[in-house]
């Protein structure tokens, strides 16, 4: 186990090289010239060749790549023009209410789309498995944005039983963990909506995964021990079925990550999603930058986490 | 599975097979609904110049807000007094035609560095898919946005945008195509015959590749959809006035308490699309790439056959002398295209307590169901009918609990192949645990385990408890398998072909150890095997099954010098045997009888050496040789008059 993280680990480095090679690399496609992008067109001659030499922009771009890294690395990203701040300070103040935003609706995603897809398999080829199946292509084909806007015509709207928008009520002056029941109560419709595409993606792998382990020969063995069904079905089907679908929950962290970005406008929720859809509204472009990496590195840091997961629930994998 | 299915390399050429592929669609329910629901967007879509519908953009404020049924306005009109009808067609094309678009390019720059990272070599190969594992290591979406940011928002940009987050992913799929491609016989056929690499990519690997990138297309024109309409839903896609049904939700979304139908409608829409091509995707899949529908091809139908115990009071006294196990009448039907067909067919046998009985059979002839019928593990779908009692029990009439019960305690069960038995995710000493634990609650399992190591003879092994199956050899692992049978002293043992995926050596190792461990605990043995030498040094009886049916049942030595069934005659014949490795082995001429044809007759006549013309005529019966010795045959081996034994 030490050696496979510590393989891990090390392949991690070129990968997150590579990303900020390419969140560098896709600001520089901006069409004509930044300095003039960034600050718009009523921008001073003085102030524009400031930020052309700040930028580095009459240098070659491996010089100007290396200096930017090596800002990063000293957690530089740059001043944020919008918000008139530091990037970095903007970036991580907005992550926490997206990783709880996301890590909600990937837990929701995770536990409906095992239950769903372990039914179906359970209940493969009868009426049951069709009306997961027909669930399931549903949850995968749904905009996210547009299931968003229905829950809260429904829930907010027309029943009035939850909150339509924001992370907490204002004028609420809760301290510690106080805050919690009024946080979950905003939490619930943002994450459902976020997760039911996800659960969808889940559900339809989680189903294949549980047929072909509840077909496997020693599913059968356990029975002829005399193991009782229950624990055959949570103790090694669900093992089975986690290992393999590890992989494929990994890459929902992304669309989830992805996702985010409506479901946090939808909901007004003070996340970086939302902060990104300003940002590029503001053309704010180190912001964007800035906030990009952020998830990027979040969403790098997810799949390592997934990969460990999946070698601890079988240890046959190796690091590729 | 392998990629062979992509890209057979006998079958039918790209045209006939995407032909035979259209042909079914129209025969798959799935294709047909997705088709379907395209059409009811694609076509008015297609068809919207010559609609009449009024002017998408055409402004009228003073007829804001129509209720559905107005007149001219069906669906009504927008904030802005727009025909919300036309907008929803006008803007299915616009999202259709940004969403084909986009997966067209995509999939065409996707296809290009796929086939080179397949075709050039390994730098190139090297360098092209580090880049695509750095790109798909970014959440797509986010991608996709921070080119629009840099780009500019638009809805030619957000279309780049989306179709350029998609590229590794095609990039990836066509390489992994293009290589199982590259090592097909007809490649290196083609090399061989002189063709130059280019000619070979053109005319052998490209139309080759169609089949999967249309697949992949069709999957993911879904995806390209909701992205694009998602950006235009955040404002950087389509601009006004132009609207497609992204940002016709956009814009809805600030009238959503008062005006729902405004933003409902166009998800709707595309809710109708989306399922639609995911429809149609799924289907195509199947049916041009053999790979994905792997699961379904191994289901099963139906349930666990629960099994129609026979009429009370047939022909079983209860309470009779029928020693441990008594078999009377045992069907297994295995459901087939042309229905059930019977592949056990009415099985007699007993087993005394504390006796050896051997199963024998070419593969094929029922004798591994008959093993997990007995066991009530048959796969679902499989039909059993017939009686089996277990010390007075009627195993077919127990309910699953009551089954459970007896299973691991008094009947148990070694399977073939050891490489399956144990659970790969958990390490031996937490299964041994388990099997212990399944019948007698936690009486100190860890010394039971011990003890039953030993028994196998695997006290000797380092670190046992704590290691994973694929952590020992084929050996251990059938050793600890018997361990976890024998972990309650069941009196029947079921050994399914228990030495067969084994070493030879390792082979008579299990087998004395199967002898030793029966032998001591007086327990009760059904050794299923298709190597009739094997079984002598177990078993005191054997039963020999043919097409279904035993056909020869009798004492260990009576069987293996003096068979009475020319089956099992030509069984021994050609039995490997030790010390004699030039001993001739002839295999048995022709083929076992398919389950479910039963023309009259002696299931093995066509084989039979010694067939007769009334051996044809009906099935011979069971009958008595000697005491103890039973063969189905009219002209047996060794016993009929006027015939000297072999």
């Amino acid at each position: 186990m030490t050696g496979y993280i510590a393989r891990r680990l090390l392949m991690l480095l070129p990968v997150l090289l590579g990303v900020t090679l390419v969140v560098f690399g896709v600001m520089s496609l901006v069409p004509g010239d930044p300095a003039l992008a960034i600050l718009g067109p009523y921008a001073t001659p003085e102030r524009l060749a400031e930020l052309r030499a700040e930028l580095g922009l009459d240098q070659p771009w491996p010089l100007r790549y290396g200096h930017w890294l090596a800002d990063l690395l000293a957690g530089d990203l740059g001043r944020s023009l919008s918000l008139e701040q530091p990037v970095a300070d903007a970036v991580l103040g907005r992550l926490g209410p997206t990783l709880l935003l996301a890590g909600a609706a990937l837990l929701l995603a995770v536990l409906l789309g095992l239950a769903a897809g372990l039914l179906a398999a359970l209940r493969h080829n009868r009426a049951t498995d069709r009306l997961v199946t027909l669930a399931v292509l549903l949850g995968i084909s749904l905009p996210a944005f547009w299931l968003g806007l229905l829950l809260i015509l429904l829930f907010a709207v027309w029943l009035g039983w939850l909150p339509a928008s924001g992370m907490t009520t204002v004028w609420l002056d809760d301290q510690g963990w106080a805050v919690l029941p009024d946080l979950l109560r905003h939490l619930l419709l943002p994450a459902l909506s976020l997760a039911l595409v996800a659960a969808g993606v889940i559900g339809r792998i989680g189903r294949a995964a549980a047929i072909d382990v509840l077909a496997a020969d020693h599913i059968r063995l356990c029975r002829a021990r005399g193991i009782a069904g229950h624990r055959i079905l949570l103790v090694h089907a669900l093992k089975g079925v986690l290992a393999r679908i590890m992989p494929v929950i990994g890459l929902q962290a992304g669309f989830l990550i992805g996702g985010a970005v409506y479901i946090e406008t939808i909901f007004q929720w003070p996340g970086l999603g939302r902060m990104l859809v300003d940002a590029i509204a503001a053309r704010d472009l180190l912001l964007v930058q800035g906030g990009v990496l952020v998830l990027a590195v979040a969403y790098v840091l997810v799949n390592l986490g997934a990969d460990l997961l999946q070698h601890w629930l079988d240890r046959r994998t190796r690091a590729a | 599975m392998s990629g062979a299915g992509t890209t057979p390399d006998m079958g039918p050429g790209l045209s006939g097979r995407l032909r035979g592929a259209a042909g079914a669609l129209l025969h798959h329910p799935g294709a047909l609904t997705g088709l379907a629901l395209i059409a009811v967007v694609l076509l008015p879509a297609l068809l919207a110049p010559w609609l009449g519908l009024p002017d998408p953009a055409q402004t009228e404020p003073a007829r804001r807000m129509l209720p559905v049924l107005s007149p001219g306005h069906p669906l009504g009109t927008d904030h802005l007094g727009r025909d919300l009808l036309s907008r929803l067609v006008w803007g299915a094309r616009s999202s259709i035609a940004v969403g084909v678009l986009a997966t067209l390019v995509a999939a065409l720059a996707g296809g290009v560095l796929g086939l080179a990272a397949a075709w050039l070599g390994r730098l190139a190969d090297t360098l092209l898919m580090r880049a695509v594992d750095v790109l798909m290591a970014f959440p797509y979406l986010l991608l996709a946005l921070a080119i629009v940011a840099a780009l500019g928002p638009g809805l030619a940009n957000a279309m780049l945008a989306i179709a350029v987050a998609n590229i590794p992913f095609f990039a990836r799929a066509v390489r992994g195509a293009a290589l199982d491609i590259r090592h097909q016989d007809y490649i290196a056929a083609a090399r061989l015959s002189g063709h130059g690499e280019a000619r070979i990519l053109l005319a052998e690997v490209l139309p080759n590749l169609v089949p999967t990138v249309l697949v992949l297309m069709t999957t993911t024109l879904g995806w390209m959809i909701l992205e694009t309409a998602g950006l235009s839903f955040l404002g950087l896609g389509a601009q006004p006035p132009a609207a497609d049904l992204g940002s016709m939700l956009g814009e809805g979304r600030a009238f959503l308490t008062v005006y729902p139908r405004v933003a409902v409608l166009p998800g709707l829409v595309i809710l109708v699309l989306v399922v639609g091509i995911n429809l149609l995707g799924d289907a195509l899949r199947d049916l041009i790439d053999p790979r994905w529908s792997g699961a379904r091809r191994r289901s099963r139908g139906g349930q666990p056959a629960a099994g129609s115990p026979a009429a009370p009071g047939a022909d079983l006294p209860a309470g009779s002398d029928e020693g441990l196990l008594a078999v009377r009448g045992l069907h297994v039907a295995v459901p087939s295209a042309a229905g059930p067909m019977d592949a056990v067919r009415g099985l007699d046998f007993a087993i005394a307590a504390g006796e050896r009985v051997a199963l024998v059979g070419e593969s094929g002839s029922g004798k591994t169901l008959t093993a997990l019928a007995l066991m009530r593990l048959l796969p679902a779908g499989l039909v059993l009918r017939g009686r089996l009692r277990l010390g007075g029990i009627e195993l077919t009439a127990l309910t699953e609990p009551a089954l459970r019960d007896l299973r691991g305690r008094r009947l148990a069960y070694v399977p073939q192949e050891p490489l399956t038995a144990l659970d790969p995710l958990f390490r031996v000493g937490f299964q041994l645990d388990e099997a212990l634990r399944a019948h007698a609650p936690a009486q100190n399992p860890k010394s039971r385990g011990d003890a039953l190591i030993a028994q196998v003879g695997l006290d000797g092994v380092p670190q046992l408890r704590r290691r994973y199956p694929h952590e020992l050899s084929g050996g251990q692992r059938q050793r600890v398998a018997i361990a976890m049978a024998l972990a309650h002293g069941p009196d029947l043992l079921i050994a399914d072909e228990a030495t067969t995926a084994l070493d030879v050596t390792v082979q008579q190792e299990i087998l004395d150890l199967l002898l030793r461990l029966c032998a001591e605990g007086r327990r009760a043995l059904l050794f299923v095997s298709h190597v009739l030498a094997l079984v002598a040094r177990v078993c005191e009886r054997v039963l020999v099954m043919y097409a279904g049916r035993i056909v020869e049942d009798g004492p260990v030595d009576a069987i293996l010098t003096r068979p009475a069934h020319p089956y099992t005659a030509a069984l021994l014949a050609c039995s490997p045997e030790l010390g004699r490795p030039d001993k001739p082995l002839p295999a048995i001429a022709g083929q076992a009888p398919a389950p479910g044809s039963s023309p009259p007759g002696c299931p093995f006549a066509p084989r039979c050496p010694r067939v007769q013309a009334d051996c044809r005529a009906a099935l011979p019966g069971l009958d008595r040789m000697e005491p103890a010795h039973r063969a189905r045959c009219l002209h047996p081996v060794s016993r009929t008059p006027g015939e000297r034994a072999r």
